[in-house]
């Protein structure tokens, strides 16, 4: 099988946990606007959907204020902070404003309601 | 130098007549089928994940997603590998629903032309990078029981709208071909409220409707609702009805007719719906 990445919003997080099972992927790919960055791990707002704590690689290079898509997998953040992305990969999109997040918001939602033609979920 | 142009020209007119006598020899040759897989131009948008899950009937047969024959694809996803070979580029490409192989075979000519003009420029003319994303145009291949995308054309994507706005269009398409076209399926939702024996039906001619123009369902719609009588309506007076050119509304009626969804009554212009419960 080759590997899937659904896209996802915050609230899609908890569907994506190890422990939440019966799912046979746990990454996933997130779109949000780099709000923070401290050290080791970051924040993306993701539109009006809330943020989320990123789990950062040593080689990872994220800016401030700039749109990133970012594929890694859910994980628990330290200290019992809820969930977060342990991050793989990111890519960076440039100015948030030449982005339609509605559209996003449209894919995710599409992702998951016909999810056949986007990934095997069990 | 004359003679010669004369000679020149009955030749030509020889080898002329000699084509249009092998004419009759190829509509008969079993490239008909053939002639079916190439007329169908159509470049579907799909996922990677589609492209995966293809069928074919037989082998050799065309690739079909949601049953419906496919002959080209286009999809978008980020570039993981490019490994340049000396017939082809090959690239893998990833898009959050599967990871394909693509390959852009290299065209001697241009390859010949990137030479005179030195290797430098090359690089230049093709911008797909690595972890970019990419539009691929392509037809879908098997080799050695591997799937890959035989591509036309591979180009740098940098508008992360085309990305998203590309996954909705796959989404769109792969609902025409499972639920039939938007507008039909609600009209047919509708009408078998109004008849419990209406259901079924509506449902076959929905069906129908499904590989029409929209005009061709504008047509049916107005048809369905407005014709009281049995007689149905006249071309002119649909046209009026729905403010099309009347070229338009008689090449939708051509192609209602030809799918038994519709008939001629009092003459040629005028059309009904072909209801088998009235």
């Amino acid at each position: 099988m080759s590997l899937q990445t659904p896209r996802v919003l915050p609230s899609h997080l908890h569907a994506f946990h190890p422990s939440s099972g019966g799912r046979s992927t746990h990454t996933v790919r997130l779109l949000g606007t780099v709000s923070e960055l401290r050290g080791d791990t970051a924040t993306v707002t993701c539109g009006g959907n809330g943020d989320v704590t990123l789990i950062l690689k040593p080689d990872s290079h994220l800016q401030m204020g700039k749109l990133v898509e970012v594929v890694g997998k859910v994980a628990d953040l330290e200290g019992g902070q809820g969930l977060g992305i342990r991050v793989l990969g990111t890519t960076d999109w440039g100015n948030p404003a030449d982005c339609d997040y509605k559209i996003y918001e449209r894919v995710v939602e599409s992702t998951h309601r016909f999810k056949s033609i986007f990934y095997d979920a069990e | 130098m004359d003679g010669g142009y004369n000679n020149y020209n009955s030749y030509g007119g020889q080898s002329g007549g000699g084509g249009g006598g092998f004419m009759p020899g190829e509509t008969t040759s079993p490239a008909g089928g053939k002639n079916a897989e190439r007329d169908n131009k159509t470049i579907r948008p799909v996922t990677v994940k589609q492209i995966l899950d293809a069928r074919q009937t037989y082998p050799e047969s065309p690739f079909q997603i949601d049953n419906a024959d496919v002959a080209n694809v286009q999809f978008a996803g980020q570039v993981r590998n490019i490994s340049t070979q000396s017939t082809n580029v090959t690239y893998k490409i990833d898009d959050g629903t599967g990871e394909i192989e693509v390959k852009q075979w290299i065209d001697s000519q241009t390859a010949d032309g990137m030479d005179m003009d030195g290797a430098a420029k090359a690089p230049a003319k093709n911008e797909v990078e690595l972890n970019g994303y990419a539009k691929v145009f392509g037809s879908i291949k098997n080799f050695n029981n591997k799937r890959y995308v035989g591509s036309h054309a591979v180009r740098p994507l940098t508008d992360i709208n085309e990305l998203h706005c590309h996954l909705l269009d796959a989404t769109a398409i792969h609902l025409f071909f499972t639920r039939g076209p938007p507008g039909g399926a609600g009209g047919a939702n509708g009408a078998a409220a109004d008849t419990a024996m209406g259901g079924a039906e509506d449902y076959g001619q929905a069906q129908a409707l499904a590989s029409m123009s929209p005009v061709a369902r504008k047509v049916y719609t107005l048809l369905k609702s407005e014709s009281a009588e049995d007689t149905g309506m006249h071309m002119q007076m649909i046209a009026t009805r729905l403010g099309l050119p009347v070229t338009d509304v008689a090449k939708a009626g051509d192609e209602l007719i030809s799918a038994s969804v519709i008939f001629s009554t009092t003459d040629e212009q005028t059309w009904a719906i072909l209801d088998y419960n009235s």
